[in-house]
């Protein structure tokens, strides 16, 4: 192993100990807590609702669940991440699905609320440099928004009025994953810049 | 860090491991009893090139799923619907039964039964067309594959493809050398909650329970009731087979095909005047509108026959009077379809307006 690998490990391993001890500090403060929070759920509703899992309904109060739901929980249903609602919850004028990509929509929005909890202690602590990449986070929460296909294609295609390529339609598969990996990134970038007292 | 890394694989391996259940398809066994049509429709193209020009629409085999077991309303039951709501109708001994667009926008398929004959109601939003198919004992599900951006639905005893407007087999992957032949079609009627109601009182409407966790107010594509989106735009999602500048692509022709060829009438232009002349594979065809749903028939009429209209009814010579969907001629089924998607399967069309 060559020096510079040896460095470029031992930057990583920092950056991954700095990022550890940040996280920790982002559950032992009320006020950055308060930020995942709140972060993670107006998150985890923006996805809900750009998937078409959360949107006004038809009206009434109802719970259904479809029959065999744990077989069907797993079932792909519009694309490789688009998994099939097993149950529906109405309460007046909103209707709610249940899917596993509640539970996807959760762990995204976990990162993101991460992310904007270590942003706002870098913003919390004046010596800390490069308050610009920590902004990084929330944009790579974006593409999980624009992940949400219609019966045929991506909704964001539809609303911008293009014609779906094989290329874009592969790409759009993609952007889920590209979020989850962007948004780790993003952790780390942003973590590494926290500096935890003690 | 490692906590979320963990995370992340496992959601991978869900992800995984839901690629591979989703190839599960509900097969039926035995061996199929389908009627089909005694001659075959045009297809604008060989099978071979049609299953060559199929694409994905994104959603994988029955990712779209059909409803297997629907169950219906009374009218008077069926308050999720508005007037202006698009449904999709049928008449069978007696019994009328709507289908809402807005329950079939998330399915495109039904498997049920009319008037105790096996039938499949199919809807693909993309391309505006309903049809109505004699089914047997088997069930159609939806391949997740276009053609023309239209519907390629697929039987469930041998996973023939069948394109919905062609209604006729092609080979596809899972099923390389079917035999090419057309199913038998039936008309559904493309009009309004109101004027489907008002026509038929005791009709029964389909349920929005359908056993799928669905939310039937949101349609993706945009709406009917008012148009707004996809449908009342001009841009195409995944383009058509043979692109035609003559008309919008989004404009609405009432389409009709004989083995010997097809042609389309403008609908605007039929509403304007009532009826409207045209021929088919040299046969003299007569369209003829109907004010009561807001739709058209089509007729094959070798003796060019000719009938004066009286309000919505149509007299011949002999001074008796019908109903449009009733005239002494033989009737073609004749539906509704988007310009590009009918120009993209038939490119050789004849066009009235």
């Amino acid at each position: 192993m060559s020096t510079s690998d040896i460095r470029r490990r031992d930057r990583l391993q920092r950056a991954l100990g700095r990022t550890r001890s940040a996280t920790r500090l982002v559950f032992r403060r009320r006020d950055s807590l308060l930020v995942l929070a709140t972060v993670t759920s107006l998150y985890l509703l923006l996805y809900l609702w750009a998937i078409g899992h959360l949107s006004p309904g038809l009206g009434g109060f109802d719970l259904l669940v479809v029959s065999d739901p744990l077989s069907k929980l797993l079932q792909p249903e519009l694309g490789p991440f688009s998994f099939t609602p097993v149950a529906r919850v109405a309460v007046g004028p909103v209707t709610y699905l249940f899917s596993l990509n509640t539970v996807l929509g959760l762990g995204i929005a976990g990162l993101v609320g991460l992310n904007a909890a270590l942003t706002y202690l870098v913003w919390r602590q004046p010596s800390a440099c490069g308050i610009g990449r920590s902004s990084t986070g929330l944009l790579a929460g974006i593409p999980a928004l624009l992940s949400g296909t219609a019966c045929c294609g991506p909704v964001i295609l539809l609303v911008l009025g293009v014609q779906a390529s094989g290329v874009l339609l592969t790409g759009f598969q993609l952007l889920l994953p590209v979020a989850v990996m962007m948004l780790l990134g993003s952790l780390l970038l942003v973590g590494r810049q926290v500096t935890v007292q003690g | 860090m490692t906590p979320s890394r963990r995370g992340f694989l496992a959601g991978a391996g869900l992800v995984a491991l839901a690629g591979c259940l989703g190839n599960s398809t509900s097969e039926l066994s035995g061996s199929r009893s389908l009627p089909t049509a005694e001659e075959q429709l045009p297809l604008p193209t060989s099978p071979e090139n049609l299953r060559d020009a199929a694409r994905s629409g994104g959603p994988p085999k029955d990712g779209i799923p059909s409803i297997d077991e629907p169950a219906f309303l009374d009218a008077s039951e069926a308050g999720f619907l508005a007037d202006g709501d698009p449904v999709f109708g049928v008449v069978r001994d007696g019994v009328a039964k709507a289908y809402p667009q807005k329950i079939l926008a998330k399915h495109e398929i039904v498997n049920d039964s009319l008037a105790g004959t096996p039938v499949t109601v199919t809807y693909c939003p993309l391309t505006g067309t309903v049809q109505g198919f004699e089914r047997g004992n088997t069930t159609f599900g939806v391949s997740g594959r276009l053609i023309n951006s239209n519907l390629v639905m697929y039987d469930r005893h041998t996973d023939t493809w069948w394109p919905q407007m062609l209604a006729t087999s092609i080979p596809g992957p899972w099923n390389g050398d079917p035999e090419i032949q057309s199913l038998r079609e039936f008309r559904l009627v493309w009009t309004s909650w109101k004027q489907w109601r008002d026509q038929n009182p005791e009709t029964e409407v389909l349920s929005t329970e359908t056993g799928h966790a669905k939310n039937y107010s949101r349609d993706p594509y945009g709406s009917y009731n008012p148009p707004g989106g996809y449908y009342a735009n001009e841009t195409l999602l995944f383009g058509g087979l043979n692109p035609s500048d003559r008309f919008d692509p989004k404009r609405v022709v009432m389409g009709l095909r004989t083995p010997d060829g097809a042609a389309a009438f403008a609908k605007n232009a039929l509403r304007e005047a009532g009826q409207l002349e045209g021929a088919v594979g040299g046969t003299p065809i007569l369209a003829v509108f109907d004010g009561r749903y807001d739709t058209a028939y089509g007729y094959l009429n070798p003796d060019e026959r000719s009938f004066d209209r009286d309000g919505n009814r149509l007299v011949d010579a002999a001074g008796t009077s019908h109903e449009p969907d009733a005239l002494p001629l033989s009737r073609v089924h004749t539906f509704d379809a988007m310009w590009f998607a009918w120009a993209g399967y038939y490119p050789e069309t004849n066009v009235y307006q």
